[in-house]
């Protein structure tokens, strides 16, 4: 028991955005879904995709890419939707995120993740966590409750 | 905080509640026993449980009180008007003090000091009192605590050989009482061949009146206990034998049979409780209400299990919709008759679901009992406040957002409306003023009135302020029913002086508002001296409305029904070529909004498209949509945390076929728009 226990606790769930990978811990995911219709809601900034129906409740789904500056291209049949659980102004809220494709579950070591680079790096590394060095490729880990909360508050900024 | 803190806070509350309830039936019969008995038993339970979950002060706090409640209970201290004082403030100082800190602050711990002197006063003066109170309390006491006993004394054949003389004890017995009835038993009495002149074959049955307890009365035949069968049983609270019928019934029944029945006794008592009762009636119907709620058997559910039974109940009402839908497309036989059935039941679940998260209206009553008791003192006027309908069920949240405007109406009743009793007197009026609340069911609504006999709106007053505040213009011409409505107008408040209870800069427009947002309709009515009333009318349920279905682009869209005035077809052109946005409809001019530009929809209009008219404040207002579809029941579902700040979307549904439509706030979205432009 102790033993799976921590063995969840490392592992991570790893999806493609453009041409990298990304992580995010699998604590924080409770459902992928495979791309489905999804209902604009008028007046809302670009990335946010709109709301989809989730066995009955309604679930507001986001385009991280658009957060990372990746081309837009359009959506495949790989394209998919995470379900994640994330903090939004102190209250557990589950949202949808949109992904290139979704990949493997990995369990990773705590200590094989490296803290973020300050320089150097392509992205903002505001979102990044750590990275994870893996059959030598680079996965960088992102924090979900971080990237969620400052879209919002950038939607509200852009609303304005 | 631990959960058990939690949950005495939960129960404290309840607590608390009860205790204000009983206090205000209190102070209608300072003399009820039952309704002391209460007032002690709830400070003695927060007593108890403030010091077991920590919460000291409350412990603390309620140890005098109690003791001053145990003083009134044995008749050592009257209910006075200082007393009952004390205990209101007590009660409000009670709510502060569950907040663990509340001490912290300086203003509730001056107060908390001060109640307590003053709790420490009374059970000073109490001495003093005594004397008097004694004196008046003697003939009520014993009056009041006499009870009936039945005893049972069958002593061993044998009792007599150790020199015990069992009619000595029946006549120890009795002298305890101020009444009895003795009834030997001789049945075990053998023929006289057989009979044995040193053995006791008597059993004896008492029936006795006394003030004295069932122990002392266990002591008479201490002695013999372990010699004889003895049964000491209380059978009522008060004198029987007082009762001429009992003691005919008692001896009848004694020659038909040997042995009382204990079934038919307490039969027989019940009966004669149930005659003095209904003459008491009258005097108890508070206390009755008050009992009513502790019988009905009921358990606490979290308002959070019943918010996720009433999401599954949604889902299941959408989830058969789309069952249905595939039915009738499909024409599958077999499945009709089961789909029909699931519809049924489904309908039924769902309804039940709701009724569950409704709570009547009673439970906000008592706020506005002590309001008007408080506000009554406090500005000297005799008020009677009279509900009707109290049991009237409404959505839990609607009570959340209601009890607010209501206290603001009955504020204005109490300040503005009710007249002090001499201008009463000299009006012809009675002395005493009334607000009559009335809670009723109304097809799909839930109407709340506010009615009081107080001295009326002065509509020439209205519409001067409403002139001098260029709300309306100098020669404006206005009905009756529209200067009334000036009242709600933002910044309008007829009131000459400031007082602290209604001028607090805030007036009827937020009662409005407040009433707008949980989507019901307020109306006033007013006769200059004979009073106002005021007519709330609301939904039954906030999670379902009746809504019309309409498309534009490839989304569906809800607009509250209510709202929906009229539709018309126009085509395209028409609203291409309008000029500043506004169409003639009917004779009339409608400023329209095209929402398919407005929302930044793609796509090519139709040729023919739907105006729908929808109310506005006063007016009407034209929306444009590509399609109408229908009258559709929403239940409706937040949009979630990504979007709480889009304000023109007030949540979505799940349509039948899985997809969503999206709740249109109406109100919203002309607000934001004719502000834009």
């Amino acid at each position: 028991m102790a033993n799976e226990e921590i063995q969840i606790t490392n592992s991570y769930l790893t999806f493609q955005l453009h041409n990298e990978r990304f992580a995010v811990h699998v604590s924080k995911v409770l459902n992928i879904l495979e791309l489905v219709p999804i209902t604009k809601v008028p007046k809302s900034p670009e990335y946010l995709k709109g709301v989809i129906n989730l066995r009955g409740s309604v679930l507001g789904v986001m385009d991280i890419k658009m957060k990372f500056d990746f081309p837009i291209i359009d959506y495949t049949k790989e394209t998919s939707i995470l379900v994640l659980q994330v903090v939004i102004d102190d209250d557990i809220t589950d949202v949808g995120a949109i992904v290139d494709s979704v990949h493997d579950v990995i369990e990773v070591d705590e200590k094989q993740i490296l803290p973020p680079l300050s320089v150097g790096i392509k992205f903002k590394s505001d979102f990044v966590t750590g990275i994870i060095k893996h059959n030598k490729q680079f996965i960088m880990v992102l924090d979900m409750d971080k990237l969620f909360n400052t879209e919002i508050k950038a939607a509200i900024e852009e609303l304005a | 905080m631990d959960s058990f803190q939690k949950k005495f806070i939960e129960e404290a509350t309840d607590l608390i509640n009860n205790l204000e309830l009983a206090v205000l039936a209190l102070e209608q019969d300072v003399k009820n026993q039952e309704l002391i008995a209460e007032v002690f038993r709830i400070m003695h339970s927060l007593k108890g449980g403030g010091g077991m979950f920590g919460f000291e002060d409350i412990s603390h706090f309620t140890h005098n009180l109690e003791t001053i409640y145990d003083e009134v209970r044995n008749g050592n201290l009257p209910v006075t008007e200082d007393l009952l004082s004390v205990t209101f403030s007590s009660v409000d100082h009670l709510r502060n003090l569950l907040n663990q800190d509340a001490l912290n602050n300086e203003h509730i711990k001056k107060n908390h000091e001060i109640l307590l002197e003053r709790v420490k006063a009374i059970l000073q003066k109490k001495d003093t009192l005594q004397v008097v109170a004694d004196e008046e309390q003697v003939e009520e006491d014993s009056k009041s605590k006499l009870q009936t006993i039945y005893i049972y004394f069958a002593p061993n054949e044998s009792i007599m050989d150790n020199g015990t003389n069992p009619l000595y004890l029946i006549d120890e017995l009795c002298s305890l009482g101020t009444n009895s009835l003795v009834f030997p038993r001789t049945n075990k009495i053998p023929m006289l061949s057989r009979f044995n002149s040193s053995k006791c074959y008597t059993a004896w049955e008492v029936f006795m009146v006394s003030d004295v307890n069932l122990n002392e009365i266990q002591d008479v035949f201490i002695f013999v206990e372990d010699e004889s069968e003895i049964e000491v049983k209380k059978i009522a609270d008060f004198d029987v034998l007082a009762n001429e019928n009992f003691i005919e019934k008692i001896q009848n029944l004694y020659q038909k049979k040997n042995h009382f029945d204990p079934a038919v006794i307490k039969s027989l008592v019940k009966d004669i409780a149930n005659q003095k009762k209904s003459v008491v009636a009258n005097v108890n119907e508070k206390l009755k209400v008050f009992t009513k709620e502790n019988i009905i058997s009921s358990i606490r559910v979290s308002s959070d299990k019943i918010d996720q039974l009433m999401n599954l109940v949604s889902e299941l009402v959408t989830t058969q919709a789309s069952l249905s839908l595939y039915v009738e497309e499909n024409q599958v036989y077999e499945l009709n008759l089961l789909a029909e059935n699931i519809e049924n039941i489904t309908r039924q679940l769902r309804d039940t679901a709701f009724s569950i998260s409704l709570i009547p209206i009673e439970t906000m009553l008592t706020r506005f009992h002590r309001l008007i008791r408080d506000l009554s003192t406090e500005f000297n006027k005799n008020i009677e406040f009279i509900t009707e309908g109290a049991e009237t069920e409404l959505d839990k949240t609607l009570i959340q957002g209601l009890t607010d405007p209501l206290m603001h109406i009955i504020r204005n009743s109490v300040d503005h409306g009710i007249e002090p009793e001499d201008e009463r007197i000299k009006k012809g009026k009675t002395p005493q003023g009334m607000i009559y609340f009335k809670a009723f069911y109304s097809g799909a609504n839930v109407v709340i009135k506010i009615q009081d006999d107080g001295r009326g709106i002065d509509l020439e007053k209205v519409k001067q302020k409403a002139i001098d505040k260029e709300i309306i213009a100098s020669d404006a011409k206005l009905s009756e029913r529209e200067i009334l409505d000036l009242i709600f107008i933002p910044g309008f408040s007829t009131a000459k002086n400031v007082t602290d209870v209604s001028g607090r800069g805030v007036g009827m427009d937020v009662v409005k508002r407040k009433i707008d947002e949980i989507r019901g309709s307020v109306e006033l009515e007013s006769k200059e001296n004979i009073g106002t009333t005021i007519t709330i009318k609301l939904p039954l349920t906030l999670s379902i409305i009746d809504g019309l279905l309409v498309v534009i682009g490839d989304t569906k869209y809800v607009m509250p029904l209510n709202l929906v005035n009229k539709i018309y077809a126009y085509e395209h052109e028409t609203f291409k070529n309008a000029f500043n946005n506004i169409v003639i409809v009917d004779g009339e001019q409608i400023p329209f909004y095209y929402l398919r530009d407005e929302f930044e929809i793609p796509g090519t209009p139709l040729e023919v498209e739907q105006l729908v008219l929808v109310k506005y404040e006063d007016k009407k207002i034209g929306l444009v949509v590509d399609n109408v579809v229908g009258e559709y029941q929403a239940v409706l579902k937040p949009l979630g945390k990504l979007y709480k700040n889009h304000e023109i979307i007030s949540g979505a549904t799940i349509l039948g076929d899985g997809t969503i439509a999206l709740v249109l706030d109406t109100n919203k979205i002309i607000n934001e728009f004719s502000f834009k432009n």
